[in-house]
């Protein structure tokens, strides 16, 4: 039988084999947290001032916004500053600093509660109580993305297991040592948006852990296990939908348009989490890998650790070329490696200085490479031209709004051409077009 | 975590933007594996033409890559000789020369391949047509006396028609057998005539993912039908295909002019349509046309189409109903 | 006088009408195949584009102006009947040649824009340089080409062998792609030369 799968894309080695089959290990506790108040929606408003003694899980920012999710304190001690800071997401936030009392005091809060007990407006409710966001990097706020506009509804929900990105492994794990708190997510998010089927789907090469969520799900008939080819960007949301659900969603559309609901592994073990130890979102499993540290690890951290902890954890031994927060295809190259781990941190990547290397860029040759990669089914090197010389029309009609930025189409390309920053650029003017024209 | 030495200061990171990793093949890789594809039959030219083949060979693909090095240097561009796409166009070239053509036929030809066809449109990726079909053509034009008319047959001193000159009435002489068409053993051009070694170097680029098997596909698909419909003489169905395909430049032309990326779509369903294309055109001229044989004009000719080829097959964009405008 | 000679050397260099305006190209297409045909053809429209430019100047202030196209094609026309029934009679074989070529000049763009964007706006005296020196722009861009198309093509120029008998010549110069070939790279090297490359 040939697995499930969607047309374009490329297959890079995945990279994987150093932490794949490493158990999640947990960092020792951080003497300093950073916490940025803009992950996920609108910023949050400090909700302690410098001096104040805050414990785990206390919410330390809201906003009144509805596309925003709280943060939560992820150490106990003594707020320090409240200052800017860069993220590793490219943004600059307002952040609540925490120097550690190294006690790790947990407030304590609902104390957890079980599935069965609860209505779907409460699970909602715990939700954005938990300062729950997409996990994957994206970091939109789950409340939000569970509530779907008037008229239309969810009639499936997909947990995205294929991680996609070579190197990281943190979802691959979870899969494998909590898949019956994965389960219960599920079932929450079903449970939430009254879908009917639940689907988990795992690339192939994760043989490990489609075993064990098998094993786990033999008694529920609304949970299937999809094993799904190993090929990126098989975790992209459109892509996932239409490997599982053969539907696409609309151009210009969201997910919701073909009645799929995509959660990350990572969001749906810290809804489990949430709904049967009350704990909110404070740690996140991280992949920390690439060939200059010593220990790559898969780490059980607290948000708000900087990578450089995490980095001599793992022992670096070697010279940094890049840092990257993210996988290699669609990570963030990082200017500095005191930035916190955000709550979509799922992997932080080190190439040596020879592998990070810039090739030197060439004329495009025409092999059509990109036409084959691309996911979405776009002329890449078409669009590229468009884009880098302004024919903002040509590009529009080329449906460059729809480009998903997975770099699929860079990685093939022989002549090594900067697409994805070309098609960035493009998308981003096409789009405030649009805007104006509104 | 004691140590905290490896707080970097910014500008000691390489910051770009991603994808951060890439694939191995290079342009340069994809061009070497194409000259490694066309040594088969670069070989077997040898075996059946005598050393003069050789000598044409080595004087194309000098020339070529010289002429390329002297353009680029005199243009104050980059040198990309190393890239081999100049010594494919030079071997491409040398190909399509008999091998009792005067040495400066080829050198000439291959000067005009790549300063007029290819440098003068800015190198490597913007010539439209194939560079070294269209200084076949130069060359055709310009000393028809060398490149029409009766070829030196393998292994002998002498020379005789091709086996499509003389299928198609123009020359006297006697069919050679399928055998020796398959293996080459008979008159034309330095690197057409063995099909057998031109069918390993173009699967060799197939199995390698170097060119896509679309293109050459429908190429020979396309001449093996029209000629089986239109080629015989009593009536419709009558033709001989595998005459027609084995015969001619159709190998040489079909794996390895029409794949050329430059000047092919770069949309799979438009190298489908640019292969079915060029196998009307060819039949076309083979059949009614005043040459005997059309693979060189047929694949230019679709070099020409080929922008209106990719405005015609853009993909389905995900999340579309059909193709967008 | 320095103004005259400027009206004179524009045609010829700055805005040589072939090379630089690539205007009225049929003529130097068709004709350039040997160094005398083009000779001949360049000396047909400097009679044409003088005479034409003077009678045009002369008659710019009594010309209506909703009719001064149909006025301009009949002094051109007549001026053009004139060249072609002298060539004919000084060349004869040269005429026959050239065939269609020269009564076309009467539909020569070059002569047409010159009659509208400078005689009919200058007086005389710089109306006859400026055709003379169009013409002669004309004429040498013709001579160039053909120059070029005949020896590689043919090995000669103006019937002279000038290449060893061992030269064998590229009939493709002499047919129709050598002259686009030709043009394009004069047009080009014109462009280099004078700097006019690049981004304008």
């Amino acid at each position: 039988m040939g697995l499930r799968t969607f047309v374009g894309g490329v297959h890079p080695a995945p990279s994987k084999g150093r932490t794949g089959d490493s158990p999640v290990v947990t960092a020792p506790l951080p003497q300093k947290v950073v916490i940025p108040l803009a992950q996920g929606g609108a910023p949050c408003d400090p909700l302690v001032k410098v001096g104040d003694k805050v414990q785990v899980g206390q919410k330390i920012g809201e906003s009144q916004a509805f596309v925003s999710a709280p943060v939560h304190a992820s150490i106990s001690g003594n707020v320090t500053a409240i200052e800017p800071v860069a993220c590793p997401n490219g943004r600059t936030s307002l952040a609540v600093v925490i120097e550690s009392d190294g006690n790790d005091i947990w407030l304590n809060t609902t104390g957890g509660s079980s599935l069965d007990a609860m209505s779907p407006a409460d699970i909602k409710g715990l939700v954005r109580e938990a300062g729950l966001v997409g996990m994957g990097g994206a970091m939109f706020p789950t409340h939000v993305k569970i509530s779907p506009p008037p008229g239309k509804s969810f009639d499936a929900v997909i947990i995205n297991g294929a991680e996609c990105e070579p190197y990281l492994t943190c979802d691959q794990r979870l899969l494998v040592e909590e898949t019956e708190s994965i389960v219960l997510g599920l079932k929450a998010w079903l449970k939430v948006t009254g879908a009917k089927k639940g689907y988990i789907g795992i690339e192939d090469n994760k043989r490990e852990a489609i075993a064990a969520i098998k094993a786990a799900v033999t008694e529920e008939k609304d949970i299937e296990v999809v094993p799904l080819m190993t090929k990126f960007p098989q975790g992209s949301e459109k892509q996932l939908i239409a490997s599982i659900l053969g539907r696409e969603v609309p151009s210009g559309g969201l997910p919701v348009d073909a009645g799929a609901l995509v959660q990350n592994v990572g969001t749906t073990y810290a809804l489990s989490q949430a709904i049967t130890a009350g704990k909110p979102l404070v740690e996140r499993v991280v992949t920390v890998t690439g060939t200059p540290l010593k220990k790559p690890l898969n780490i059980r951290t607290r948000i708000g650790t900087l990578f450089s902890d995490l980095l001599s954890f793992c022992e670096l031994d070697g010279e940094i070329g890049k840092l990257i927060s993210g996988g290699p295809m669609m990570g963030i190259a990082q200017t500095r490696a005191d930035v916190p781990v955000l709550k979509g941190t799922s992997g932080i990547l080190v190439l040596s200085p020879q592998e990070a290397r810039p090739l030197p860029e060439r004329a495009c040759i025409r092999c059509g490479r990109c036409v084959d990669a691309c996911p979405i089914g776009l002329i890449p090197t078409l669009l590229d031209q468009y884009c880098r010389h302004e024919m903002w029309e040509q590009a529009t009609q080329g449906h460059v709004a729809d480009c998903i930025e997975c770099g699929s189409c860079a990685y093939v390309c022989p002549s090594k051409r900067h697409l994805v920053p070309a098609l960035r650029l493009g998308k981003a003017e096409v789009m405030a077009q649009r805007r104006r024209k509104k | 975590m004691a140590d905290k030495n490896i707080l970097l200061s910014e500008g000691e990171l390489l910051v770009s933007s991603s994808p951060h990793i890439r694939a191995e093949e290079t342009v340069d890789w994809l061009m070497w594996q194409v000259v490694i594809a066309l040594l088969p039959a670069a070989i077997s030219s040898v075996y059946f033409f005598g050393f003069r083949s050789l000598f044409l060979m080595v004087l194309g693909v000098a020339t070529a890559v010289l002429t390329e090095a002297a353009v680029e240097k005199a243009l104050g561009k980059e040198i990309t000789i190393k890239d081999g796409s100049a010594a494919v166009t030079g071997l491409l070239l040398a190909f399509n020369v008999p091998a009792n053509a005067p040495w400066w036929l080829v050198v000439l030809g291959a000067i005009f391949a790549i300063a007029v066809v290819k440098q003068t449109f800015g190198g490597l990726g913007y010539n439209f047509v194939n560079p070294a079909l269209t200084a076949r053509a130069f060359l055709l034009a310009a000393w028809p006396q060398y490149l029409a008319g009766n070829f030196p047959l393998p292994l002998d001193t002498i020379t005789g028609a091709t086996p499509l000159a003389i299928l198609d009435g123009t020359a006297a002489g006697t069919l050679p057998s399928y055998l020796d068409l398959f293996l080459g053993n008979v008159g034309g051009v330095l690197g057409e005539t063995s099909a057998l070694a031109l069918l390993v170097g173009g699967l060799y680029l197939i199995w390698q993912k170097v060119i896509d098997w679309r293109t050459p596909v429908a190429f020979i698909g396309t001449v093996a039908v029209l000629s089986w419909a239109f080629g015989g003489n009593g009536g419709l169905f009558t033709g001989d295909p595998l005459y027609h395909v084995l015969a001619g430049g159709l190998m040489l032309g079909a794996f390895f002019m029409a794949t050329d990326y430059v000047t092919s779509p770069v949309t799979p369903k438009g190298r489908l349509g640019f292969g079915v294309g060029c196998g009307i055109i060819t039949v076309l001229i083979r059949l009614w046309g005043g040459y005997p044989e059309g693979v060189s004009y047929s694949i230019l000719l679709m070099n020409l189409l080929v922008p209106f080829l990719e405005r015609w097959t853009v993909p389905r964009v995900y999340g579309t109903k059909s193709a967008q405008a | 006088m320095k103004k005259l000679w400027n009206i004179f050397f524009n045609g010829i260099i700055n805005e040589n009408p072939t090379l630089r305006l690539v205007i009225g190209m049929c003529a130097p297409l068709a004709v350039t195949t040997t160094v005398a045909n083009g000779f001949w053809m360049g000396v047909a429209v400097i009679f044409v584009l003088t005479a034409s430019n003077i009678l045009i100047s002369a008659l710019r202030k009594i010309v209506p102006d909703q009719i001064r196209i149909p006025i301009f094609v009949v002094v051109i026309a007549t001026f053009t009947t004139v060249a072609d029934l002298s060539l004919k009679a000084i060349q004869p074989d040269i005429h026959a040649k050239l065939g269609v070529f020269v009564p076309l000049i009467v539909v020569n763009c070059i002569i047409l824009a010159r009659a509208e964007a400078f005689a009919s706006k200058n007086n005389v005296l710089d109306s006859a340089v400026d055709g003379m020196g169009m013409a002669i722009g004309f004429t040498l861009a013709l001579i160039l080409l053909a120059t070029i198309r005949e020896v590689l093509g043919n090995g000669t120029w103006w019937g002279i062998r000038v290449l060893p008998a061992g030269f064998e010549p590229a009939i493709v110069m002499i047919l129709p792609p050598g002259a686009f070939v030709c043009l394009g790279y004069l047009l080009g090297g014109l462009n280099l030369l004078t700097g006019k490359t690049g981004e304008n």
